[in-house]
């Protein structure tokens, strides 16, 4: 008799390799369309919150008094020390727009293999 | 670089990319096609239209994939899903009886060669039994894998693949040539 081994390799020899013949693309034809990105509904909740966060802010601060002074402040300030406040702001934030832009873009990410 | 099903997963879940699905349907079609067809007993039309059921529906509830399983095996359980709902709807849910499987087990009529001989008694095993056989015998997953596609206890599923083997290995002896 057979034995479980000889069978086993029968079985997975007799599985012939289904040629796509259209298959794919008639999968893919019936799938529903992509749906589309809200961007403008994420533009107006990121807006909304800034506005949100830039009031409570102010209110906060007495009525911009905290931003008086420490435009003050700032203007008593080298302006060696205003330039290099100036370019970390912008490195971090070219930092932060780096990372965005890879998340964003698939072949990037696959490229580095990063994994945020 | 080749990337795998989970990059592929990946990238249809975050920017919705049609072409990512695009290839993981390609690399897993022949399987599944393959599958339904020994379920359907190579009812190629009806196994053709329940694969495209099958990846349709892979599409839509692709965000409850959550890569516990691999992704064949997943795709495994909506296939077989989806040949369940038809066979209920078509009340064709019965496999074949003992009776059924003694009384054609006639050598003089199948075709000659192991193979073809093979593929002949996989059809008249009980879907059950059948449905194992080609989950774990030719498609290569565990048992407990079959288990989770087939939602059956995983003691079901090896009875199921034992008993499968031996009235496979009962028609091949019959069939052999002495």
């Amino acid at each position: 008799m057979i034995d479980d081994e000889t069978l086993d390799r029968q079985l997975r020899e007799a599985v012939p390799y289904i040629n796509d013949d259209g298959f794919t693309a008639r999968v893919i034809a019936r799938l529903p369309a992509a749906r589309p990105e809200p961007q403008w509904l994420r533009a107006m909740i990121v807006l909304g919150l800034a506005l949100l966060g830039t009031g409570i802010a102010y209110f906060l601060s007495g009525g911009g008094s905290l931003v008086r002074q420490g435009m003050v402040q700032m203007a008593d300030f080298p302006i060696w020390l205003l330039l290099v406040f100036a370019f970390g702001c912008g490195l971090v934030v070219g930092a932060f727009a780096i990372i965005f832009a890879i998340r964003k873009t698939p072949e990037v990410r696959d490229l580095t293999r990063l994994d945020f | 670089m080749e990337l795998t099903d989970a990059d592929l997963v990946a990238r249809v879940l975050t920017d919705d990319d049609q072409h990512a699905f695009g290839e993981l349907v390609r690399r897993h079609q022949s399987s599944v096609r393959g599958l339904l067809r020994q379920l359907t007993r190579t009812d190629v039309a009806l196994a053709d239209d329940l694969a495209q059921e099958a990846f349709l529906r892979a599409y839509k509830n692709i965000r409850s994939f959550r890569g516990e399983a691999r992704f064949s095996t997943w795709l495994y359980r909506i296939a077989y899903n989806c040949f369940r709902e038809d066979a209920r709807r078509r009340k064709e849910l019965v496999g074949v009886d003992e009776e059924q499987w003694q009384g054609q087990l006639d050598p003089q009529t199948v075709d000659p060669g192991l193979r073809h001989d093979l593929m002949h008694a996989l059809g008249l095993l009980p879907l059950h039994e059948r449905t194992a056989i080609v989950l774990c015998c030719q498609n290569g997953l565990s048992h407990d894998e079959a288990a989770r596609v087939l939602d059956i206890p995983l003691g079901t599923v090896k009875t199921n693949v034992l008993r499968g083997r031996e009235k496979l290995k009962r028609t091949l002896a019959a069939w052999a040539p002495n």
